[in-house]
């Protein structure tokens, strides 16, 4: 007697957010590059006449208090968000790197110098170093973005060398070694493959924060300045018509959840690929 | 002489952990560095090497070829290291790094040290898998796809592939069960007799020093209690130590071990 048997596919327990993440991803990019070859209205025009209105053909989400069309200032809001979130967070990956890698593999002196630098870093919250740099060199996106490389780097440094340090000791880099190769090659080649996962994770699931924080930055008056179009200054430039106008703040409130909880579950979902224990499941 | 250790002695900052220690290991010949754990044995290795770690120092000189290993900067020991000297390790599976597949490792390995030409490589490695009995379609796989044995003699086509004067094999037969073990270590003295190199070979089982060794030296404790050629350690030990270690060998056809007595059927 034949025995037959019907083999479940393997439901991945995260599928759906990473998906979702994908998508969603693909969606905004399309959104914010369509945006930039494409602009029906000028998102610095002023036009006080023409405030405040509702939606219509030809501004499907109305216009600000000062005449201006809220769809596109969104979508280039977008841009500035996600964009100068994204080349901070790269900045700090690509400080981080080469800090952590040469501090865990080369130990001793070197690593010690540059972890009391890192400490120096890390001894100050990222609000206050971004306020402080705002008061010393103006507001604007660039000095916080500069605030938030200087903090963000070195928790990437960290990483990679407590990551690096539990590496060296094992066989393989030591094999690496005594086969002639040199500390730059092992570093590039044998290390770096290594870490990039968890960097990856970590860094998917810092650009939701830190897209919080230009937002947040923004909203207070320390990041983008009028007329740029940022989310978190759309939000504050329609605190007064709260009452009359709610949607003016809806819009770019939800744009900043949405991107977050969508990068937070991207984030979610890399973390439990590079899980260990998800491999030993399998 | 192709090795030959004088009064090395290796320290941390609280103690001296491998004391005035001296041996010669001669061209071509399979020597023997017996110990229990701890004894300092794979310390010594490491130090001939440059390999100690960072908070380790070593006194003394440790000649090889006429050079001494350890005045010799970090620059000039890293050509010397995988072309003059290699290593075996104990962790087969360690010993590879995952993500890179055996090619690779082989490739890298040739590259580091001068080998240009990429079809030479490949030739060479292939050759040198062929010489280690394995299947040529290993090439291709990566380090887990394999066994623990085959992984060993991946090791030992590596550590052999650019003819060096001196192989160290560290415990290489203490993570595989004991007919692979002998495998391994046959291939490996048949490897020795093609490539005529010189073998410090690093063990704690007796069994293997029996059959392979041409000389022996016994340490303990950081210091070598007894050396000389394998019949005279073997059939005529002098020290106390060497004794012990000897009759706490299991071997067949003998009594049972001191302090074991037999239970009479009732």
């Amino acid at each position: 007697m034949k025995s037959f048997s019907i083999r479940l596919p393997n439901m991945k327990k995260y599928h759906w957010q990473a998906t979702f993440g994908f998508i969603f991803l693909a969606v905004v990019t399309a959104a914010v590059f369509y945006a930039f070859f494409y602009l029906r209205h000028d998102p610095t025009l002023t036009n006080l006449e023409g405030g405040l209105q509702g939606r219509s053909l030809q501004h499907p989400l109305g216009t600000d208090h000062l005449g201006r069309d809220v769809l596109t200032r969104l979508l280039l809001g977008g841009q500035q968000t996600i964009g100068s979130s994204l080349f901070a967070l790269i900045a700090a990956v690509f400080i981080g790197i080469p800090f952590g890698l040469v501090s865990g593999y080369k130990r001793g002196i070197v690593d010690r110098v540059f972890m009391r630098i890192a400490d120096g870093f890390l001894a100050f919250p990222d609000t206050i170093v971004a306020i402080v740099l705002a008061g010393l060199l103006g507001p604007g996106i660039g000095n916080l973005m500069l605030a938030i490389v200087m903090v963000k780097w070195v928790s990437y440094a960290r990483l990679v060398r407590s990551t690096v340090l539990s590496e060296v000791q094992k066989d393989y880099v030591l094999v690496a070694r005594i086969n002639g190769l040199s500390a730059g090659t092992i570093m590039r080649k044998h290390l770096v493959p290594h870490i990039i996962g968890h960097v990856l994770v970590m860094a998917s699931l810092d650009l939701g924060k830190i897209i919080l924080l230009i937002s947040a930055f923004s909203y207070i008056g320390l990041g983008a300045q009028p007329p740029t179009p940022e989310w978190g200054a759309m939000l504050n430039d329609s605190r007064p018509y709260f009452q009359s106008m709610p949607e003016l703040m809806i819009y770019p409130g939800l744009a900043i959840v949405i991107v977050v909880l969508f990068t937070n579950m991207l984030g979610d979902y890399f973390r439990d690929q590079f899980d260990v224990k998800r491999e030993v499941r399998q | 002489m192709t090795l030959s250790i004088d009064r090395v002695s290796i320290s941390s900052q609280k103690q001296k952990i491998v004391d005035e220690v001296s041996l010669s290991v001669r061209g071509g010949e399979w020597y023997a560095l017996v110990g229990q754990s701890g004894s300092g044995k794979s310390l010594l290795s490491q130090a001939i090497g440059q390999m100690l770690p960072a908070n380790l120092q070593a006194e003394g000189s440790i000649l090889f070829k006429e050079q001494d290993l350890l005045s010799l900067s970090s620059k000039q020991m890293q050509k010397i290291r995988g072309k003059k000297l290699s290593y075996i390790f104990q962790d087969y599976q360690g010993s590879f790094t995952p993500f890179r597949t055996i090619s690779q490792h082989f490739d890298e390995y040739m590259r580091t040290h001068g080998l240009s030409s990429a079809k030479t490589r490949e030739e060479k490695a292939l050759d040198a898998l062929e010489s280690v009995g394995l299947d040529q379609a290993l090439y291709r796989q990566y380090p887990f796809q394999l066994s623990g044995g085959q992984l060993q003699r991946v090791s030992i086509a590596i550590a052999l592939l650019l003819c060096p004067d001196l192989v160290i094999a560290d415990e290489v037969t203490t993570a595989l069960d004991s007919v692979s073990g002998h495998r391994i270590l046959a291939l490996l003295a048949k490897r020795q007799k093609e490539t005529g190199c010189a073998i410090l070979f690093i063990t704690h089982d007796w069994r293997h020093v029996r059959r392979y060794a041409n000389r022996i030296a016994v340490m303990k404790a950081g210091k070598i209690v007894e050396s000389g050629g394998k019949h005279r350690i073997l059939d005529h030990p002098r020290h106390e130590y060497t004794k012990q270690l000897i009759q706490a060998a299991p071997t067949l056809g003998q009594g049972l071990p001191l302090g074991v007595k037999k239970v009479e059927k009732t």
